[in-house]
C-alpha cells in the first residue's frame, strides 16, 4: 500500500506546522521523518493517520482518500510515543483491544482472538506477560506491546511516533535491529517519526528531512549524507565544517582550493561545507596551498578528531590515529591541510 | 521510601519536636471531629436505648429519612452524569470559553447556600417569575421534594466535576486516540477507557457529593417550607427538634446523619482495601 501526501497545509493559530508538503511513500516501504522539534515530523504522521485534519491537502492511501473513511475501516496502525497503552488492561486485552471493538458481524470468535494475539505476542517475544499490566512492564516491553496492539488490526500501513525516544540507549540499540528485521518480515508500509539521526539512517528505506514545515529532502540515507540537498541537510544530517567560499565558472575557491561545483551559471558569493573525513592532514613542507595550526587531538577510538584553527576559522578533521602517529603531528603543530570534496550553496 | 528514617540525620528531629508534633495532630483531631462525634452518641442515648429506638420511630422523623434519602438517590445521580460530562468536556477537548464555565462550576461553593435557595424561591415560588404559570399547572416546585431535589443539585454541582477535572485534564487524550486508531467508536471508548480510568476519582466525588447531598440544611432550609411529615429533611428535622428543647430526639436523629457519614466512609475505606492491588497497578 502506497501512501501519498498531496500539498498538506496545516496552521495551529499563527503557526504554520506544516507549508503544502507532498511526499510519496512506496509499497513496503519504512520511511523516516527526520528533523528537528517543531519541524511539522509529528503533525505530518497525525495527519496521515487521520488523527488531525489538514487545513488544505490530501492523504491518500493506496489510492484511496482517508478522509471519506470512518475510522475502522481505514486500518492505521499507529504507535504512540509514549505508547498510550490501556492501563486498566492486561498486555492481552491490550493486543486484543481492535479486535473486540469490531463490528459484530466482522468480529473473530474469541478462540481466533486468542490465538491471533498469542501468535503477535510472539512476534514482540512477549508471550510471557501476556497477564501483566503495562506498569508491570519494562519502557522496551510496552513498546513491544503498543506494537503488536497496532498490527492485531492487521494495518494497512504503520505510523510511529518517536518509536524510541523514551528508552535508554542500548534498549533503544537493540529494538532498532529487532525492529528492522521485523520489517522485514511482515513488510508493511511504515512511517516513523525522529529526531535521532543515527536511528533514521540505520532503520530506514529512505527519509524524509523535514525542517520549518516543509520536506527538505527525500532520500536513501547515504544519497542524504553524500549528497545533502540544502543547506539544511548538510548541517543537520552528521557534522560539517561552514566555510565562506567563492563560486566562479562552476569552481568553487575553498581556502585555496579549487572544488568543481553544479552551480554552473551562478557567480558570487556561497557557502561549502566540508566532512571531517574529507580533510586531509599533512606535515607542512612550505609549498602548502592551505596551512592550519593544531588546536586540540580527542581520541575517538580507532579515530582521532583534529581541531584546527584556519586562518579566522575553526575546521574539524578526522583522521586515523595511526596515520596522525605516522605524520608525527601534535597539539601546537602547523600542517598541510587538502580539501578534497564540498557541498557549496549559494549564500543566502 | 527507602532506609530507615532514623538513618538520616537530615530527617532526625528532636524528640520532644516529634511529640509535640503527635500530641498536637491527635489533640486536634480529638477535639474537633471524635468529642463531637462522641457527644452525640452520648446524648442521643442519654435516657437509654428504648427512648432512642422510640424517638427515631416517631412518624415525622421517619418521614424526614424517607425525604432526605430520595432527595439524595434523585440529586446524586444527576449530579454524577453532569460531572463526568462536564469534566468530560473540560478535560478532552478545548474550546472557547473554557476557562470562564470551569469556574462557573465553584459558583455553587462560593455562593452562600441561603443565597440558592432564595433563587429557586424567586424563580418558582408562588410569587416568583413562574409561579402563576406553575399554579396554573398544577405543578409544585417549592415547598414540595422537587424544590429540594434542585436545591441540593445546585449546592453539591462541584463535588463529582471538582474531583475528575483536573484528573482528566492530566490523562489527557492518549488512551483515547489510541482507542480511536483501533476502530473503537465514541461509546465503546468512553465506556471501557475513560470510565475506567476515572472510577476512583469518581466514586469519592460521588460518596462527598452525597454526605453533602444529605447533609445539607441552608438552601433546603428556604425551599423547604418546613412541613413536618412532609417536605422536611433529617438536617432540618434536627433543627427543629432541637429549638424545641426535645433534645434526645433532636440527638437521635442528628446520630442517623452521622451514622450515614460513618457509613460512606467505610464503605469507600472497604472498596480501597479490596481493590488495592488494581489501585496500585492503575496509578502510574
Amino acid at each position: 500500500m502506497t501512501i501519498e501526501v498531496r500539498n498538506v497545509s496545516k496552521s495551529f493559530g499563527a503557526y504554520h506546522a506544516l507549508k503544502n508538503v507532498s511526499l510519496t511513500v512506496e509499497d513496503g516501504e519504512l520511511m523516516a521523518l527526520l528533523g528537528p522539534s517543531g519541524s511539522g515530523k509529528t503533525t505530518l504522521l497525525r495527519i496521515i493517520a487521520g488523527l488531525d485534519q489538514p487545513d488544505s491537502g490530501e492523504v491518500l492511501i493506496h489510492g484511496q482518500d482517508l478522509s471519506k473513511q470512518a475510522v475502522r475501516d481505514r486500518r492505521v496502525g499507529f504507535v504512540f510515543q509514549h505508547y498510550s497503552l490501556f492501563k486498566n488492561m492486561s498486555v492481552f486485552e491490550n493486543v486484543a483491544f481492535g479486535l473486540r471493538v469490531r463490528p459484530r458481524h466482522q468480529r473473530p470468535s474469541d478462540v481466533e482472538i486468542k490465538r491471533r494475539v498469542d501468535e503477535l505476542l510472539g512476534l514482540v517475544q512477549l508471550d510471557p506477560f501476556a497477564s501483566r499490566y503495562p506498569a508491570q512492564l519494562s519502557g522496551g516491553q510496552r513498546q513491544r506491546v503498543a506494537l503488536a496492539r497496532a498490527l492485531a488490526i492487521e494495518p494497512k500501513v504503520l505510523l510511529l511516533d518517536e518509536p524510541f525516544g523514551a528508552l535508554d540507549a542500548r534498549v533503544r540499540k537493540e529494538l532498532r535491529r529487532w525492529m528492522r528485521k521485523l520489517h522485514k518480515e511482515i513488510n508493511v508500509t511504515s512511517v516513523f517519526v525522529t529526531h535521532d539521526q543515527e536511528e533514521a539512517l540505520e532503520l530506514a528505506d529512505r527519509i524524509a528531512i523535514m525542517n520549518a514545515g516543509q520536506i527538505e529532502q527525500v532520500a536513501t540515507p547515504s544519497e542524504a549524507y553524500d549528497r545533502p540537498a540544502t543547506q539544511f541537510v548538510s548541517e543537520f544530517l552528521g557534522f560539517a565544517n561552514r566555510l565562506a567560499c567563492q563560486v566562479e565558472n562552476g569552481v568553487a575557491r575553498v581556502g585555496g582550493f579549487a572544488l568543481p561545483v553544479e552551480l554552473e551559471n551562478y557567480a558570487g558569493d556561497a557557502v561549502a561545507y566540508i566532512r571531517p573525513h574529507e580533510i586531509g592532514l599533512a606535515r607542512a613542507n612550505g609549498h602548502d596551498i592551505a596551512k592550519a595550526t593544531i588546536d586540540s587531538i580527542v581520541a575517538l577510538g580507532p579515530s582521532a578528531r583534529v581541531d584546527l584553527a584556519f586562518g579566522d576559522d575553526r575546521l574539524e578533521a578526522l583522521i586515523d590515529r595511526e596515520r596522525l602517529a605516522e605524520l608525527g603531528l601534535s597539539v601546537g603543530d602547523d600542517c598541510a591541510i587538502t580539501i578534497t570534496r564540498a557541498h557549496v550553496f549559494k549564500s543566502a | 521510601m527507602s532506609g530507615d528514617r532514623r538513618d538520616r540525620p537530615a530527617l532526625r528531629e528532636p524528640r520532644w519536636a516529634r511529640w509535640a508534633i503527635f500530641v498536637g495532630g491527635i489533640g486536634f483531631l480529638v477535639v474537633f471531629v471524635v468529642l463531637p462525634l462522641a457527644t452525640v452518641a452520648v446524648e442521643a442515648l442519654r435516657k437509654g436505648f428504648d427512648v432512642y429506638r422510640h424517638s427515631l420511630s416517631d412518624p415525622d422523623t421517619v418521614s424526614a429519612i424517607h425525604m432526605t434519602l430520595a432527595v439524595a438517590a434523585i440529586a446524586v445521580p444527576l449530579n454524577c452524569v453532569f460531572g463526568v460530562a462536564a469534566a468530560w468536556a473540560f478535560g478532552k477537548f478545548d474550546f472557547r470559553g473554557k476557562t470562564i464555565l470551569v469556574s462557573l462550576i465553584d459558583l455553587p461553593f462560593s455562593v452562600s447556600p441561603v443565597i440558592a435557595g432564595m433563587v429557586f424561591l424567586l424563580m418558582f415560588g408562588l410569587q416568583g417569575w413562574f409561579g402563576s404559570w406553575l399554579r396554573d399547572h398544577h405543578i409544585k416546585i417549592v415547598f414540595a421534594l422537587p424544590g429540594l431535589v434542585l436545591a441540593t443539585i445546585f449546592v453539591t454541582l462541584p463535588f463529582v466535576a471538582r474531583e475528575l477535572i483536573p484528573l482528566m485534564q492530566e490523562q489527557g487524550t492518549d488512551e483515547e486516540e489510541a482507542a480511536r486508531m483501533l476502530g473503537a467508536g465514541g461509546f465503546r471508548i468512553f465506556w471501557s477507557i475513560t470510565l475506567p480510568n476515572i472510577k476512583w476519582a469518581l466514586l469519592y466525588g460521588v460518596l462527598l457529593c452525597n454526605a453533602r447531598a444529605m447533609g445539607e440544611f441552608g438552601a433546603v432550609s428556604v425551599v423547604s417550607g418546613h412541613i413536618r411529615g412532609l417536605t422536611n429533611t433529617l438536617p432540618l428535622q434536627v433543627d427543629i427538634l432541637y429549638n424545641e428543647y426535645n433534645m434526645v430526639g433532636a440527638f437521635a436523629t442528628a446520630s442517623l446523619l452521622a451514622g450515614l457519614a460513618l457509613i460512606t466512609l467505610a464503605a469507600k475505606s472497604f472498596l480501597e482495601w479490596r481493590y488495592a492491588d488494581q489501585l496500585a497497578l492503575t496509578r502510574r
